[in-house]
């Protein structure tokens, strides 16, 4: 058990490792730095005063020192500075994450008391015309591209209330800071619900095939019980791993919610700090996205060890 | 649980005949949703190859007499602030999805396969670094990683193919991976062994034959994603660039300007791609429990 | 928090005393202006920026010496009132352009504006001073300077080397504020310190700027906001129908394209919305120093083939103006009357004669109808650079050339100009002020920065000076469009057409001028009062 432990924590610091190489080669290899881009704002291009820029930023020097530098910083708890902002890379993240994390933990909310009664109900009433018009819908959900969904919900609301869910940083009610979050959270979370509805579905299915679900049926035991006592609780593994995988899927849809709805969070910003080239940004922000889905990962998969005895901590 | 015996159920829903025609006609019974997927995904791909016969007016042709005309007897669907017919920009807009869909698709499961394959059958260092490779990009959100993708390889179509079918790649491996390590116990591949064969014709015929019905169901599965992750990216400026036609720029830059006063802007748009990705999954999600009965839902 | 509150609590006070002394027929005191912005500008430095996403946020926090009347709606010398400075003079034989300036005027930060300071900005945008900006794009503007001198702290010279009439029109643009010597240009991108109506209160990089009144503004009375408040929306539609929902009260300036102000008009009735020319002119730029835009033919032929009434039907639904460098009359000043105009070729009015004409070139350069000319049309991956680039695309097949565009990244786009690497592209130049003098020596003077084509005509650059040196306007007049003429028939950088953008505000917002000569401005707001 410790000895796994180990490993599994060895091995995270390994994809941690990678994924700091791989964001920082990969942000180099896309042409153009924030030098160009401030150059673009001011409309020319002095290459001596492009060459002073580049050596007050630092981006002049060997790949290698500068990756260096970036790593040992870490180390040391120093994220740099914002290349545009000329601020704090801490101070422009960490007010940003707390937005995202409600958005996200609602979505995932949302998905989750949507999708997993969808789908136990889909399951159990399986070949009937229920099941086929949650089907449908649920699929319907996966086909509709993200910012179209929260660009209607926004024209809709505007056309048939006057008024619309953008996102106030001070909300006055509680009604608007619901409205600030529930909304676009629905949006994004519209789409998970529909995969967890068919992950729920699906495992659900298989439990109710099992031999011990047919033992418990002919012993006499209720329909409802079986259902909902026997095979939903042994149905929630997968349902679990999915909704930890969602968590790491969910920033997608995030940047294009927080997007549509104006939301200044983690996502959208990521996105602007990669087309103005803000190296310190991304870079610091992609790690920290790694680290929470790196330990997400880590947590579903100890949890399912908790879960289900069959597993052990072996390798 | 075992397969369906699909002729065994044949026979007991009293079909006299096991002929192929009456075979499909019972499976499309049996899953009318997934009929009804395939029927669109064939009118998809019907409309991608026949577009130049289809389209009425050249998709790219200006023509600033025309532009923002209603839907009418001339142009079905209307046209743009440009004047571009909008049934015709559909039409081939179908190409560029359908390029997109299977381009990506079709890249990144070929490299998943190998990646897994070998992975899967190597074991040992091989294994250990393509598994912490995947893990790496795993951990990367996966349209930042296509943002980044495109914005290095510059917008044009084969690169954001190259950028959607990247984060596919570790999937795929995954899936791979998993059913080769199981395969390699089976067996048919000591049996395959002890009489000599080689490692990579075991690997190529017995191994990887066996893990192509899960590869099909996860395939069909990212088909309708990766349509959605090109409208994604074209939302954000990074998608596929004019002239081509396509379905997820329409979506997004009409949908800012025109969506009340010329509707019909994005309204086809967003019912060509919601209807292509919805067909694509109805259609993998009957492919699934036809070639994967233990997931069969 | 606190400190808003004391602001918000003295502004309150401030409200109390002043409106007992208005008149009932001036403006009302109080309100936060909520506008979105467009986009996130880089910093919060006007003179590092050439982008009115900086002008606009940041305008009200300085003064000039000298403004363009800010509720004129065209910007013209004669309009011109102080602001830093009381008065001015032009003396040695126009050589000499002497301020007399405001006394007891404070910097935000509580310290005197003295003539220190405005030597301090122009001599740092003169590149004389060892502090430097990070990036000067308008050096070029005080190239007729020679030095600044002080007389005391209250007055200040700029010595030219030959007259230069202009020079006040640069000073009173938007682009000109005068910077406090105290403060570093670092500082100035992050936290700006000025003299003028709104004191800078934060900006958060894609989330908000907050600007609030300056209690002690030395124009009394004035403003008469509390507070302007921009969030920042790069979003188009969600900005859009933010707007009508009434969540802010005015749009982004000179930023609402023609059929999304019908949109706000349908969904809004009662908001009021102005269409108004941005002097921001679409061109092509062509490089010259390679084939096949070397030979002349081709370009003329290019030229010819412009059929600029459908690029303004298509991007403008018909408003949009056609001209040359100079904007049009009647907003513009300085632009080629319509009569000249016509006789520049691929102006006529007759598309198809022209188009004629530009085919007949083609075929003595070796094309025709079985030989099509292959050309890359590069340009930015932005709307308003990749539609016209589309249609111009269209366009070209008219005469045997087949268009493939190439859309470039923002931060390619220079890099990409400046390495030559393109064969033609697809511009936008915007004008901050409506004089010969900024568009003629930024855009066409051999070496200017922003000359992206590297023209160089040191026969007309001769022609520059003397317009410049010209004090009578009417003969003045003459020379630019004599001068204007002849960049069009060298197709120096071909004028596609002006465009023209909305405004919206809600009726309850007082006060608005959108300018209708310069986009660059016209955005003090000091005058600006929510009737509520």
């Amino acid at each position: 058990m410790f000895a796994y432990l180990v490993r599994r924590l060895f091995l995270m610091l390994v994809t941690l490792f990678g994924i700091s190489v791989v964001i920082f080669f990969l942000l180099r290899i896309v042409p153009g730095n924030i030098v160009d881009i401030l150059f673009a704002a001011a409309g020319y291009v002095d290459p001596a005063d492009k060459a002073n820029l580049e050596k007050e930023l630092g981006i002049d020097q060997p790949l290698v020192m500068q990756y260096l530098h970036w790593i040992g910083g870490l180390l040391r708890g120093d994220f740099g500075y914002s290349y545009v902002s000329e601020k704090p890379a801490l101070q422009e993240i960490l007010p940003r994450i707390p937005i995202t994390a409600r958005l996200a933990g609602l979505a995932l909310l949302f998905s989750a008391s949507i999708g997993i009664p969808l789908g136990v109900i889909s399951a159990v009433k399986q070949g009937t015309k229920l099941d086929y018009a949650l089907r449908v819908v649920s699929l319907s959900g996966l086909s509709l591209p993200s910012f179209w969904l929260g660009l209607l919900i926004l024209t809709a609301s505007v056309a048939m209330f006057g008024q619309m869910p953008i996102f106030n940083p001070n909300p006055q009610t509680w009604l608007e800071a619901f409205a600030t979050y529930a909304v676009p959270a629905a949006a994004v979370g519209f789409r998970s619900a529909a995969l967890t509805m068919r992950i729920t579905r699906s495992s659900m299915l298989e439990v109710l095939r099992q031999d011990y679900i047919r033992t418990a049926r002919a012993k006499g035991a209720s329909d409802a019980a079986v259902n909902y006592q026997h095979a939903l609780k042994n149905a929630m593994l997968p349902v679990i791993t999915v909704i930890g995988i969602e968590a790491a899927f969910l920033i997608g849809g995030l940047i294009v919610t927080e997007t549509v709805f104006n939301i200044p969070g983690v996502a959208r910003f990521l996105v602007e700090a990669i087309r103005w080239r803000d190296y310190p940004i991304v870079q610091n922000l992609v790690m920290f996205i790694a680290v929470v889905v790196v330990f997400a990962n880590f947590t579903v998969d100890m949890l399912y060890a908790v879960f289900d005895p069959r597993i052990r901590f072996t390798d | 649980m075992a397969a369906i015996d699909y002729d065994l159920e044949l026979r007991r829903a009293g079909a006299g005949a096991t002929g192929g025609w009456r075979r499909v006609m019972f499976l499309a019974q049996r899953h009318v949703l997934g009929a009804a997927g395939l029927i669109i995904m064939t009118l998809f791909v019907f409309t991608a190859i026949f577009a130049n016969v289809l389209a009425r007016f050249d998709p790219l042709t200006v023509d600033a007499a025309h532009a923002l005309a209603r839907p009418s007897a001339l142009h079905w669907m209307g046209t743009d602030s440009f004047g571009r017919d909008v049934f015709s920009r559909i039409i081939h807009g179908a190409r560029i999805s359908l390029a997109v869909g299977l381009g990506s698709t079709a890249l990144g499961a070929s490299i998943g396969v190998i990646v897994g394959l070998t992975s899967g059958y190597l074991s040992g260092w091989v294994d250990l670094v393509f598994q912490r490779v995947s893990d790496i990009l795993q951990a990367l959100p996966l349209l930042v990683l296509a943002l980044v993708m495109t914005a290095a390889l510059g917008p044009s179509l084969p690169n954001v193919i190259i950028a959607i079918a990247i984060p596919l790649i570790p999937t795929v491996a995954r899936v791979i991976r998993a059913n080769t390590l199981a395969l390699r116990e089976q067996p048919f591949v000591e049996a395959a062994k002890s009489i000599g064969m080689s490692e990579v014709r075991i690997a190529l015929r017995h191994v990887l034959p066996n893990t192509l019905a899960p590869l099909i169901v996860l395939a069909t599965a990212q088909l309708g994603s990766t349509i959605l992750t090109e409208a994604s990216l074209s939302f954000l400026g990074l998608g596929i660039p004019e002239p081509y036609p396509s379905w997820g720029r329409m979506l997004s830059e009409s949908a800012a300007e025109y969506v009340r006063t010329a509707p019909w802007l994005v309204v086809f748009p967003g019912i060509a791609i919601s209807l292509a990705v919805f067909g694509t999954n109805l259609f993998g999600d009957a492919l699934r429990d036809i070639l994967d009965p233990r997931q069969r839902g | 928090m606190r400190s808003v509150r004391a602001l918000a609590a003295m502004a309150a006070l401030s409200v109390l005393t002043v409106s007992t002394t208005t008149l009932a027929d001036e403006g009302k005191q109080g309100g936060i202006l909520r506008m979105y912005h467009r986009d996130s500008p880089a910093n919060a430095s006007i003179h590092e920026g050439a982008t009115y996403s900086v002008n606009i946020p940041f305008m009200p926090v300085f003064n000039n010496l000298v403004i363009y009347k800010q509720d004129e709606p065209q910007n013209r010398m004669d309009d011109i009132v102080p602001e830093l400075a009381e008065s001015w003079a032009w003396v040695n034989d126009n050589k000499t352009l002497t301020f007399k300036l405001r006394q007891g005027v404070k910097w935000h930060d509580g310290k005197p504006f003295t003539s220190a300071d405005v030597k301090c900005t122009f001599d740092m945008l003169m590149g004389k001073l060892q502090q430097k900006f990070r990036q000067n794009p308008r050096k070029a503007w005080y190239n007729e300077v020679n030095d600044i001198s002080t007389n005391g702290d209250f007055e200040v010279s700029f010595n030219l080397k030959r007259p230069q009439p202009s020079l006040l029109a640069l000073l009173a643009s938007g682009y000109t504020p005068v910077y406090p010597c105290h403060v570093s240009p670092g500082d100035m991108r992050t936290h700006p310190i000025g003299t003028g109506p709104f004191k800078f209160v934060e900006f958060k990089a894609n989330e908000s700027i907050k600007l609030t009144r300056n209690p002690d503004y030395w124009k009394k009375s004035r403003p008469y906001l509390d507070g302007i408040e921009f969030t920042i929306i790069p979003n188009r539609s969600t900005a859009i129908l933010a707007f009508v929902a009434g969540k802010f009260d005015m749009t982004f300036p000179t930023e609402v394209t023609i059929p999304l102000v019908k949109d706000v008009k349908s969904q809004a009735p009662s908001a009021i919305c102005e269409i108004a020319p941005t002097n921001v002119s679409t061109n092509i730029i062509v490089n010259s120093s390679a084939p096949p835009f070397d030979n002349v033919d081709i370009r003329r032929a290019m030229a010819l083939a412009l059929d600029r009434k459908a690029f303004i039907s298509i991007m403008f639904e018909g408003q949009g103006d056609i001209g040359g460098t100079m904007l049009p009359p009647p907003n513009g000043l300085w632009g080629l009357p319509k009569e000249m105009l016509e006789t520049i070729p691929g102006y006529g009015p007759d598309v198809s004669a022209n188009r004629e004409e530009a085919k007949k070139l083609m075929q003595k350069a070796g094309y025709g109808p079985d030989k099509h000319l292959a050309v890359k049309v590069s340009t930015r991956n932005i709307p308003v650079y990749r539609d016209p680039a589309v249609i111009l695309i269209d366009q070209l097949k008219s005469i045997y050339i087949d268009g493939e565009l190439d859309v470039v990244e923002t931060a390619n786009w220079f890099p990409k100009v400046a390495r030559k690497d393109y064969m033609i592209g697809l511009n936008l130049t915007g004008n901050a002020v409506d004089d010969p003098d900024q568009s003629f020596y930024e855009n066409y003077s051999c070496g200017s920065e922003r000359n992206y084509t590297n023209y160089c005509n040191k026969e007309i650059e001769k022609l520059f000076d003397v317009q410049s040196q010209e004090t009578d306007a009417g003969k003045r007049k003459k020379l630019v469009w004599e001068i204007d003429k002849r960049l069009q028939e060298d197709v120096a950088r071909p004028i596609i057409f002006h465009s023209r953008m909305g405004t919206c505000w809600q009726p309850y917002v007082k006060g608005v001028t959108i300018m209708t000569n310069s986009s660059y401005n016209g955005y003090r707001y000091e005058d600006l009062w929510l009737d509520k």
